[in-house]
């Protein structure tokens, strides 16, 4: 009854900020472009359009192993947020998850099968124990997560680019780059054809059921959100804060890692990343269009893949830049952020159910005799 | 009585907050010119949100106000004080760093030049309090003077802003009878000098020693309004709850048995470096529930910290079946059989955007009996919270609607349905029922009742004098961070001498303070 129509709401308000961000987008489009209308059409079809109008098979698989890394960097997010904890390290352990992940491809010998999941494992590992700085500071001394993680980025791209550059770079190659990766630790391709989904897409839905009951269905998951509503609550309840907001840090760092190597693992032959690679930071917008909930995230992922895509089309065919996604991303982040937003409308839905119910509870309460 | 004219006019005012809550529906509320109107009702039957769109923090869904004759749009205090209305705040909205000249001037300070005119500022203060006959330290700093100057200094700060209808949101909650009686002369005083004054009260000897006429809500809506001397005790009552309220708990006599909460020597000096307790030491016993009565801010929160380790003290003890439970993890504290209904039930009592089901599950969803293997057991844990609001009659759509939805009775008994139901050992009620209705309070306190005489041992921590004499089966009173009384038995005291030892009037000899530690 109510619920549902509340929540139906949402998703027009959803939709509706989308549209209006992609309004905006127009307007900008129009302003800096000569042919408008064939940018418009690249952004909003191209993606999964053909040129000759046909349905872009290969397009629609580009966009779903482009949602790879940011299925579960928004996860990361997801588990880390619903605790309260603005962690944003989840881009430095990308990058860390995909080196330690290519390491472990080029320097372990294993079988066939075995050997992906033993460096995307080890990867996953690394990261989760990285994140222990942050949060251990956080717990111990009280330091901001947010500002340790975000500066751990940073240490951790550096110390990766050291390692790249002084230790394991293949020296016959022009730029800087590992030594390929054995067979053996590729992550086979989902579809024939050289498109770069991979069996990692089906693993990142296996982890978003994962996460989403681990969220919703385990204790540990309940102690992280409670935390995140209120963490006095938390602790007065007997829970145990500290080592869950750790937990949940350490999760965050791990779904990362997993994202990085994954992701490296799976679209290259060697470890290229010479800066952070973004999807961190894609990772959160996930999560704020997912409001916290796992489930959401694979819809939001698919969203952001299909406007970078639109846009990369709109850059590569027009003559629309291609930060065009960043103004479209911050149209879309601002009515979505805003509360207020339709929330005329929403209190009118409000006001009629209250009263409905309003109505029934009063006939109940009179039916009992008035008795609270 | 003379009449007057309406100096107050709300007329068919509607509010429904986002929250879906329809706190007001078609309300009228008329105020005449120089009386004293009580606003009566529960907690939740929207008495507060209809002040505080008087007073301009809400605004109405439908309806209109108006205020001498005009017809005004209060979208915020700002205009609410321009048009000559001042509101005491239950929760004093002071700022305690400042001395009180500073707070009565704050946001208006005289001036001379850049600076802020102080000795003008003291000017006023004195000049407005002796006026009005509400006797402050104009120098002295807030966190330093004692909660019934608080609200003189509240009343005065309205005055200055030229306000001539007060009102004034259950002022006598946090204060003392000498302290009320005081607030009291000093409300007819004002009235004698023209100025209106709204009470909201549900104490219901109050409304009828000082009011004039009476508005009683209930459930959003208006129940009418009476002249105070023309209707009963008994009719406000039931006007207010729709039935009868027998406001006195039926109680066996307790039969202690072995002590449960042994209290020794516990000091505390907080971050101002003021001694809040000062060497207490009690015990509680199996069946019994022992008051704790004191004026608010005499030592009562630091010792409820302390004891579920949400504080440490400087030094002394305290034990539960003879396990130390001071600065120890309130996993254990649980696990060791002690509940805590606390004081501030919106910070630590309940996650507000949780669940009613998430939130009483909160200390003991890691059981065994709500898990299987790694996930939860989401029938037991369903069964578990539909159990307990089928028990403690939380009023409610379903476990799945959110805490902060729900009334402020109801909120509490999902507090309570949480502490009282985990079979404890000794159960530290802080102020279990302020500011909630009398359907929940009769409910809470009847449970307390319930569970010591099953054995369990009740420390009970209130500030209403009422409630703590009349559940108590035996008393301390708080003062000065110092037990400055112990009575055995509650049933021969009166508010008088209770009083006078709230307020460090009287102090008994330590022998007889130290009846309270039993052995065992």
């Amino acid at each position: 009854m109510k619920d549902k129509r509340l929540f139906a709401f949402e998703l027009v308000r959803g939709a509706a900020a989308i549209l209006l961000a992609l309004g905006v987008a127009t307007v900008f489009i129009f302003l800096c472009s000569d042919e408008p209308l064939t940018a418009l059409r690249y952004l909003l079809i191209g993606p999964l359009v053909s040129a000759r109008g046909g349905f872009n098979t290969s397009g629609f698989y580009t966009i779903l192993a482009a949602m790879i890394p940011t299925v579960f960097t928004g996860l990361a997010t997801c588990v880390m947020f619903s605790a309260n904890q603005f962690n944003l390290g989840g881009e430095g352990c990308v990058m860390l998850g995909g080196f330690v992940g290519a390491l472990c491809g080029i320097y372990i010998q294993m079988n066939t099968g075995l050997h992906a999941v033993v460096c995307v494992v080890i990867a996953a590992a690394i990261c989760g124990a990285v994140m222990l700085i942050p949060a251990v500071l956080k717990v111990k001394l009280g330091a901001s997560e947010m500002v340790t993680s975000l500066m751990l980025n940073y240490i951790v791209m550096y110390v990766v680019l050291h390692f790249l550059n002084y230790t394991f770079a293949d020296r016959s190659k022009g730029s800087t780059q590992t030594f390929p990766f054995a067979e053996t630790a590729k992550i086979p391709a989902l579809v024939p054809g050289g498109s770069k989904l991979t069996w990692g897409f089906v693993v990142a839905l296996v982890f978003v059921v994962l996460v989403a009951l681990f969220m919703y269905r385990t204790r540990w998951g309940y102690t992280i959100r409670m935390i995140g509503v209120n963490q006095s609550f938390a602790k007065y309840s007997g829970m145990q804060v500290g080592k869950t907001i750790v937990l949940s840090q350490v999760i965050g760092g791990v779904l990362s890692g997993l994202g990085g190597s994954i992701e490296v693992l799976g679209r290259f032959n060697t470890f290229l990343w010479k800066e952070l690679p973004g999807y961190g930071w894609s990772g959160i917008t996930i999560a704020i269009l997912a409001k916290n909930n796992p489930a959401f995230v694979p819809l939001a992922a698919f969203f952001i893949a299909y406007l970078n895509k639109g846009c990369q089309l709109m850059a590569t065919y027009c003559d629309v830049p291609s930060e065009m996604i960043d103004i479209i991303q911050a149209a879309i982040f601002l009515f979505f952020a805003a509360e207020q937003f339709l929330s005329g409308y929403r209190q009118k839905i409000v006001v009629r159910n209250a009263q409905a119910d309003l109505k029934k509870l009063g006939d109940t309460v009179a039916a009992e005799g008035g008795q609270a | 009585m003379e009449q007057n004219e309406n100096v107050v006019e709300m007329r068919g005012i509607t509010k429904v907050y986002p929250n879906g809550i329809a706190a007001n529906q078609s309300v009228d509320f008329f105020v005449r010119k120089g009386e004293i109107h009580a606003l009566m009702g529960e907690n939740g039957a929207g008495k507060s949100t209809l002040m505080k769109m008087l007073f301009g923090l809400e605004q109405p869904t439908s309806g209109a106000i108006t205020v001498n004759g005009e017809k005004v749009s209060l979208t915020s205090p700002t205009v609410a004080i321009s048009k000559g209305i001042g509101m005491v705040h239950q929760h004093f909205m002071l700022v305690p760093s400042l001395t009180v000249a500073e707070n009565i001037v704050l946001g208006m300070p005289p001036k001379k030049g850049l600076f802020i005119d102080y000795k003008k500022a003291v000017e006023i203060t004195e000049e407005y309090a002796q006026r009005y006959n509400l006797h402050v330290e104009p120098d002295a700093k807030v966190m330093d003077i004692p909660v019934g100057m608080k609200q003189k200094v509240e009343i005065l700060k309205a005055l200055v802003r030229g306000a001539k209808i007060l009102i004034l949101d259950e002022p006598t909650a946090v204060l003392t009878t000498q302290e009320t009686g005081e607030l009291f002369k000093e409300l007819i005083h004002l009235k004698e000098q023209g100025y209106t004054i709204i009470f909201i009260s549900h104490k219901l000897k109050e409304i009828k020693e000082i009011t004039d006429r009476l508005t009683i809500m209930r459930a959003g809506k208006s129940m009418g309004v009476y002249n105070t001397a023309d209707i009963s005790e008994q009719e406000i009552s039931r006007l207010m709850v729709g039935r009868d309220v027998v406001l006195s708990v039926e109680k066996d006599k307790a039969v202690p048995t072995d002590v449960v909460l042994k209290v020794n020597d516990i000091e505390y000096t907080n971050e101002w470096n003021k001694k809040m307790l000062d060497k207490i030491s009690f015990s509680v016993r199996r069946g019994e529930i022992l008051g704790i009565a004191g004026v608010e801010g005499n030592g009562q929160r630091e010792l409820v910290d302390i004891l579920f380790s949400l504080d440490a003290p400087d030094a002394g003890s305290a034990t539960v079946l003879g396990q130390n439970i001071l600065n120890t993890p309130q996993e254990k504290i649980r696990q060791m059989g002690v509940s805590l209904v606390p004081e501030d039930r919106m910070t630590f009592g309940i996650a507000g955007d949780g669940t009613i089901e998430e939130n009483v599950i909160s200390d003991r969803f890691a059981k065994k009996e709500f898990n299987k293997g790694p996930l939860f057991d989401m029938q037991a844990i369903h069964a578990e919270s539909d159990r307990l609001i089928d028990e403690y009659t939380v009023l409610c759509k379903s476990s799945k609607q959110q805490v902060k939805m729900l009334s402020g009775g109801n909120i509490q008994k999902v507090v309570v349905a949480r502490e009282f139901s985990s079979d404890p050992t000794l159960i530290i009620a802080d102020q279990p029922t302020r500011g909630i209705d009398v359907g929940a309070t009769e409910f809470i306190r009847k449970k307390l009742v319930e569970l010591s005489r099953n054995g369990a041992a009740v420390l009970l921590v209130s500030a209403d004098l009422n409630e703590v004499m009349e559940l108590s089966d035996s008393l301390i009173v708080l003062y000065g961070g110092k037990i400055a009384a112990y009575f055995d038995d509650t049933s021969a005291l009166d508010d008088e001498v209770m009083g006078e030892y709230m307020l460090g009037l009287k102090r008994q000899s330590t022998e007889e303070i130290g009846r309270v530690c039993h052995e065992g």
